[in-house]
């Protein structure tokens, strides 16, 4: 995301801050992104008390925001919190106490390592959760509480799955962010890292920019659009004279060596297009994680694989190629699914726990989460309807319950 | 057939120093024309000639019935044969294909055959003592398998006119031929089929058919790589190994536990193929990342110009200012709760995300061993997954990508280890590049191949192995001559070479190891971590020793060479020697200036074999003493030094015989138990007359052989250093009125030349003969220093027997005597019923012996056998010190160094071992 994209996002943002009421602010601060969760009050909504006979609770009826920016550009986004003072923790917009430190939950590796800088430009202190559980904590809520948040993609076609919500565990959740994680989820609560990979989003960029000279992920995405893999990558046809290598079920199309081609003596990284090298390289990752994915899975004997982390970014091509990745080597008897929100998982669970880990709190908040009561909490999905970027920026609405 | 006739002289002669009898040459090389003509009968013929290995420039004219083309080739090529030469099989197919190649994308790989007799000693003595010892196949001329080498060699596929070139100059397309069309339709060569695989096999098939007119019949890409792992796991020992944190460890795989196995090829892409048997085998998966990705990712990257280069460049390279890792993420914290510590790579590149940095700004270097992290890290990943879907326990990979980079196995291998958590290993083969095309030479038929074991297959590695291998260029090295120019022009000293690398010399000792292409500056030098693929010797005839308490945990090495400082210490003591060895080699050659040339040629690569093993001491394979000494036996047969030690030899014998007389008198006089005492004093006191040991070497400047023997004799004080003496003599003699049985047969494993077989073991022969023990004298079949060969024995013996009836009688009863005894027959008809005495070879030419692989005639008198005398230091002490037996064993040797005496006895220098182990 470049420089101007980022303030006039942040502005446009501020608009609406001014109005709503911000709390609960959840960060994912990750090896390339900061994930950023946070619930705002309807402005015209009042409290509504206790729908569900639960005395001295409120619920705050309001939207859940979800934003992002570079982690390289963390100066920029803490010199924006700080002059425009934005108010980030839940005991403020109780209006109960401007008392203290500013706690605010965060995950990711960035919460180690900004810690320090942010407490000092900022004074906020970050409770740092555990990236995993925030990950699975958030996967969980989507899955369960968020309709149409998963769906498959194969041939350009978008499909939402139905999740039976008594029927979600155990599945694999794969988290592509800079890395690769991939999660066994048995429960709510138990889970398990069985895998995972170095070879993500970080390396898509990474690569990306020293083949490319892009300068963003998006714009790397973008030119991958418009590339065609074949000219790079060395395909069964070529070492077969064109023909199939039936025998083992490879077709002439299928890649045999990624950037294979590239070894000609007569051609320089000047003479590929940018667009043909972004294809391949998103290709070869994409088709290794769906792969990966799909061995630990078959492993474990799981039936469901999420896909999710900013790698993804509801990039069609992106998911389709793990998506035949996965269908190819499970012979169809596997698909890979994608979650809307899949870049928000770890910054969601934050988010959710709050929660837990603030009983002596009495302003704490709490999101309703007696998901099969369906009473409240989430009403419907994604408030934007507007399908440009429902996946990155679409907030939930949702009401939070508030504890007295 | 003059010339035919010269031939087999010289031929002979290189195979058999110790013919120097003109009579002997003459009847043995009518022997050999006998037999081609056989082979003229029944093949039509002229298949010998092709085989026939000319001498330099004075044998070509003898091949004037080839086409015009073929001469210069003959000449360049045939130098190597002429100390082994090939003799045709009478019954062999004659359509045996000779060449099979694997045409990848960046490398081509050649498998070739090339035919020879193991050994074509052909002298009366093994007639009779196979007729003695009734051995059903001792005519190796009946064997189903041809017995020859099998070469690896490997050329750039960009430059595959050189491949053609070589090809061609060797003949090789043609030696598929049947020797009938040949001969009848000249240099046609139409209907020549080539086993090929890989992609180019395809893509070539044109060429080769219009530069060599041969057809490539394409072979099935992964059958060729099953055919050519579960051939290299089966049949050599230790082809398989670990590389964890740089240590490579060789493993042994039971033949009979091989299967299942996941093998991992990882050429431009990756396939993962589950084998469950011969033939037998899934292609269950694979990746698009492979090295096809890493040279084409890193081309683009780094601009290098070849694969090796980007390999190299990874070497100096640190991927930490490329790959985010753990701790980057983390503040330099682990993520300890789930098991990834700070210096894990949690995104390859991930740093390159950097805003303000472009390419120019990353270290070539570190980009390159990014990107390998990258790929070998997956490729282990994905492995170790689908190892453990299938239940595998073994994993190995194969294929170009790996070329014995040390830091390639070692990712691979740790992503292995660390996603198994540790249960499962990842395992590399020494001639990984070589499956495919291995595969395709086994997918003949009629090769014998899929039959032959372990133990009829020896790895030698001839001359160039410490520099060449891999990419050939330049002109052939052909003749003896141009291999001495090479080493004087370019060998300085130890690995320094500061030249081209020299093509593979063509022939039978052709170099089949790897070239390391990485010459930097002027210095050429071989990359530290490159194993070495010698030629594979092809031995039908070897045979196990069949007396082994337990042949799976037979190690013949006691002495662990993978222990550095036991290679330090063998590297200098090998290294000492050399300028005495070389002395004596010169010498014994006539002392001439070509011989000066050869010696000088010799002890460079010798050398240069120590040097490279010192810098590598896995890069010949797993390496124990016995194959280090055995290495520079092979080195001096290389540069022609038939016998170093042959007027040595017959120096000593001719001495130790003169006196014999004298000790046998004084022998006889004693008591049965005291004769026997003396005897086994009298061979551990003649032991020391060893050439291999420098403490004797100079002890031989200080007196005659018999004041020595006398004074060494009257040394002996018991208890030796380990004495066992007293179970033996009641083994022998029983205790009170019990009298054991004699043993039945004797296998007595000779050690030195002189007094050591003529005052040590021949006595002790006489008195278990006199006992009613029939005696084998268990001798090298080729010369190692001063060892006695089986050749030499049966001279010594008739000699012997000259003054003495117990031998005589013997050794006529075993054969020894029939031509030796022709002008003696006055007295010999005494004791027809004489137990026999006989000679036999161990199948080796190395002062230590490996049991694993001896000759069939010593396994065939093995069978009778109830009692094994193993004599000397090579033999008893260096290896088989702790091998167990079936039937008693006598282990008699002194100790003439001073490391081994203090590592093996906890004594000292000339401490005498006697161990005596009754039959398990």
């Amino acid at each position: 995301m470049e420089r101007d994209g980022f303030e006039k996002n942040l502005g446009e943002k501020e608009l609406r801050k001014s109005v709503d009421e911000v709390s609960n602010l959840a960060l994912d601060i990750g090896g390339s992104l900061i994930k950023m969760v946070y619930f705002s009050r309807n402005s015209d909504s009042s409290v509504d008390c206790s729908s569900n006979g639960t005395l001295n609770n409120s619920i705050l009826s309001g939207r859940l925001h979800f934003e992002k920016f570079e982690t390289r550009m963390i100066d920029d986004w803490i010199k924006f919190l700080s002059t425009k003072q934005f108010r980030f923790c839940g005991s403020q917009c109780n209006q109960a106490s401007a008392n203290d430190t500013n706690i605010i939950k965060a995950t990711g590796g960035g919460a180690f390592k900004f810690a320090d800088l942010l407490k000092e430009k900022l004074g906020i202190i970050l409770d740092k959760e555990d990236e995993m559980d925030c990950l699975v904590t958030g996967a969980n809520f989507l899955l369960k509480a968020v309709h149409d948040e998963a769906f498959t993609y194969m041939n350009g076609e978008k499909e939402y799955v139905q999740i039976d919500q008594k029927d979600l565990y155990p599945y694999l959740l794969v988290n592509i962010g800079s890395g690769v994680s991939m999660i066994k989820v048995d429960s709510d609560s138990k889970f398990e890292r069985v895998s995972g990979t170095s070879v993500g989003g970080g390396t898509f960029l990474g690569l990306g920019k020293l083949l490319t000279k892009c300068r963003s992920f998006d714009d790397l995405l973008e030119l991958s659009h418009q590339g065609n893999n074949r000219e790079i990558d060395m395909l069964v046809g070529d070492i077969y004279g064109g023909m199939d290598y039936s025998k083992i079920g490879l077709a002439s199309t299928a890649i045999a060596s990624s950037f294979g081609k590239a070894i000609s003596k007569e051609q320089e990284l000047e003479d590929y297009r940018p667009e043909d090298i972004a294809r391949s390289l998103l290709r070869m990752i994409s088709n290794n994680i769906g792969q990966i994915a799909y061995l630990n899975a078959l492993r474990f004997g799981l039936k469901r694989i999420f896909f999710g982390g900013f790698f993804i970014r509801g990039h069609a091509y992106t998911m389709d190629t793990i998506s035949v990745a996965v269908n190819f080597w499970s012979k169809g008897e596997a698909k890979a699914m994608f979650l809307r929100h899949e870049g928000f998982l770890g910054a969601l669970g934050a988010f959710m726990s709050y929660e837990k880990n603030d009983p002596a709190d009495e302003a704490s908040h709490q999101i309703v989460k007696q998901f099969p009561n369906g009473s409240y909490c989430i009403e419907d999905g994604f408030q934007s309807s507007d399908s440009t970027n429902a996946s990155d920026d679409g907030c939930i609405t949702c009401r939070l319950q508030v504890t007295k | 057939m003059t010339s035919l006739t010269e031939d087999h002289k010289e031929l002979n002669f290189g195979i058999d120093g110790n013919i120097n009898n003109c009579d002997e040459i003459a009847k043995h090389n009518s022997e050999i024309q006998r037999e081609t003509s056989t082979v003229v009968e029944k093949g039509g013929g002229g298949g010998e000639e092709k085989e026939m290995a000319p001498l330099a420039g004075s044998s070509i004219h003898r091949s004037s019935s080839r086409p015009q083309l073929d001469l210069s080739g003959a000449a360049i090529q045939g130098n190597f044969e002429e100390r082994d030469p090939a003799i045709l099989l009478p019954n062999q197919s004659d359509d045996i294909s000779h060449l099979a190649l694997d045409i990848g994308g960046s490398l081509i790989k050649l498998v070739y055959f090339s035919r020879r007799e193991d050994q074509p000693i052909n002298d009366k003595r093994k007639k009779t003592t196979t007729a003695r010892l009734g051995i059903s196949n001792g005519n190796r001329r009946s064997y189903p398998i041809l017995g020859g080498r099998l070469h690896f060699v490997k050329f750039e596929t960009i430059k595959i006119k050189e491949c053609l070139d070589f090809i061609y100059s060797k003949q090789l397309h043609r030696g598929g031929m049947d020797s009938r069309r040949w001969q009848s339709k000249g240099p046609s060569t139409e209907n020549t089929v080539i086993k090929a695989t890989g992609g180019g096999a395809y893509k070539f098939a044109d060429l080769f058919k219009e530069r060599l007119g041969i057809s490539i019949e394409k072979e099935d890409e992964m059958n060729c790589l099953v055919a050519g792992a579960n051939f290299l796991l089966k049949a050599i020992r230790h082809e398989a190994f670990t590389h964890m944190e740089g240590q490579k460890m060789f493993v042994q795989i039971d033949q009979n536990d091989l299967f299942p196995y996941l093998l991992v090829n990882i050429g431009s892409g990756v396939s993962m193929i589950k084998v469950d048997g011969d033939g037998k085998f899934q292609r269950v998966s694979g990746t698009n990342v492979g090295g096809g990705t890493y040279w084409g990712l890193g081309k683009l990257l780094t601009k290098c110009e070849s694969f090796d280069e980007l390999l190299e460049l990874s070497q100096r390279g640190d991927n930490r200012t490329i790959d985010m890792l753990v701790g980057d993420i983390y503040g330099g914290m682990d993520y300890s709760k789930i098991g990834l510590s700070a210096s894990t790579i949690a995104s390859s590149f991930g740093k390159a995300i950097s805003e303000n940095k472009g390419l120019d700004d990353y270290r070539p270097e570190d980009i390159s061993l990014s990107l390998l992290r990258m790929i070998s890290y997956n490729i282990g990943q994905i492995s170790y997954l689908n190892a453990l879907r299938f239940g595998l326990k073994r994993i190995f990979f194969g294929g170009f990508f790996i070329r014995g980079h040390a830091y390639t196995m070692d990712t691979i291998s740790f992503a292995v280890h660390f996603w198994s958590k540790g249960e499962a290993q990842a395992m590399f083969l020494r001639h990984e590049g070589f499956l495919g095309a291995l595969g395709a030479f086994m997918s003949y038929e009629k090769h014998g191949l899929d039959d032959l074991m372990v133990h009829q297959l020896v790895e030698r590695f001839p001359m160039g192995a410490p520099y060449v291998g891999g990419n050939i260029h330049g002109p052939p090295l052909g003749d003896l001559n141009e291999k001495i120019s090479w080493m004087e022009k370019f060998v300085q000293k130890g690995t320094e070479i500061t030249a081209p690398v020299p093509m593979a010399p063509p022939g039978t000792t052709g170099l089949g190891g790897f070239e390391v292409p990485s010459s930097k500056g002027d210095t050429l030098r071989c990359d530290a971590s490159e194993l070495n693929v010698g030629v594979l010797h092809l031995v039908p005839s070897l045979e196990v020793f069949p007396l082994f308490a337990d042949p799976k945990r037979y190690e013949p090495n006691t002495i662990d060479l993978s222990d550095r400082s036991e290679l330090e210490y063998w590297y200098t003591v090998l290294s000492e020697q050399l300028s005495d060895l070389v002395d004596k080699a010169v010498a014994s050659e006539g002392g001439t200036d070509d011989a000066e040339r050869r010696g000088d040629a010799f002890a460079r690569a010798f050398s240069a074999h120590l040097a490279r093993l010192m810098e590598e001491p896995a890069a010949y394979g797993k390496l124990g003493l016995a194959n280090l000494l055995e290495l520079r036996e092979e080195c001096l047969r290389e540069f022609h030094f038939i016998d170093a030690y042959r007027s040595i030899k017959q120096r000593e014998n001719e001495a130790s015989l003169a006196v014999l007389p004298d000790l046998l008198k004084e022998l006889d006089s004693m008591t049965e138990e005291a004769r026997m005492l003396t005897l086994i004093e009298g061979v551990l006191a003649a032991n020391i007359f060893d050439w291999g040991s420098r403490a004797c070497v100079d002890l031989y400047h200080k007196g005659t052989i018999i004041e020595i023997y006398r004074m060494s004799r009257n040394k002996m004080q018991r208890p030796w250093r380990v004495d066992d003496f007293d179970v033996f003599k009641e083994r022998m003699f029983g205790s009170g009125d019990k009298k054991p049985e004699p043993h039945k047969r004797a296998l007595l494993f000779v050690d030195n030349s002189g007094a050591d077989i003529v005052l040590g073991m021949l006595p002790l022969a006489r008195e278990l003969l006199r006992r009613g023990t029939e005696v084998v004298l268990v001798a090298n079949s080729l010369p190692a220093l001063n060892d006695v060969t089986a050749m030499e024995v049966p001279d010594i013996v008739a000699e012997a027997a000259k003054h003495c009836d117990i031998l005589r009688g013997a050794a006529e009863a075993g054969g020894l005597l029939v031509d030796a005894m022709i002008n003696i027959q006055d007295s010999s008809k005494e004791s027809p019923s004489s137990v026999p005495l006989m000679v036999v070879e161990n199948g080796c030419g190395s002062p230590c012996i490996d049991l694993r692989q001896v000759s069939s005639e010593l396994a065939a008198a093995a069978k009778d056998a109830d009692l094994v005398i193993l004599e000397g230091m090579g033999r008893a002490l260096h290896t088989n010190f702790n091998a167990r037996f079936k039937c008693d064993a006598l282990k008699l040797a002194m100790v003439k160094n001073q490391r081994l005496a203090e590592k093996l006895i906890k004594g000292n220098i000339y401490d005498c071992v006697c161990r005596f182990e009754p039959a398990c």
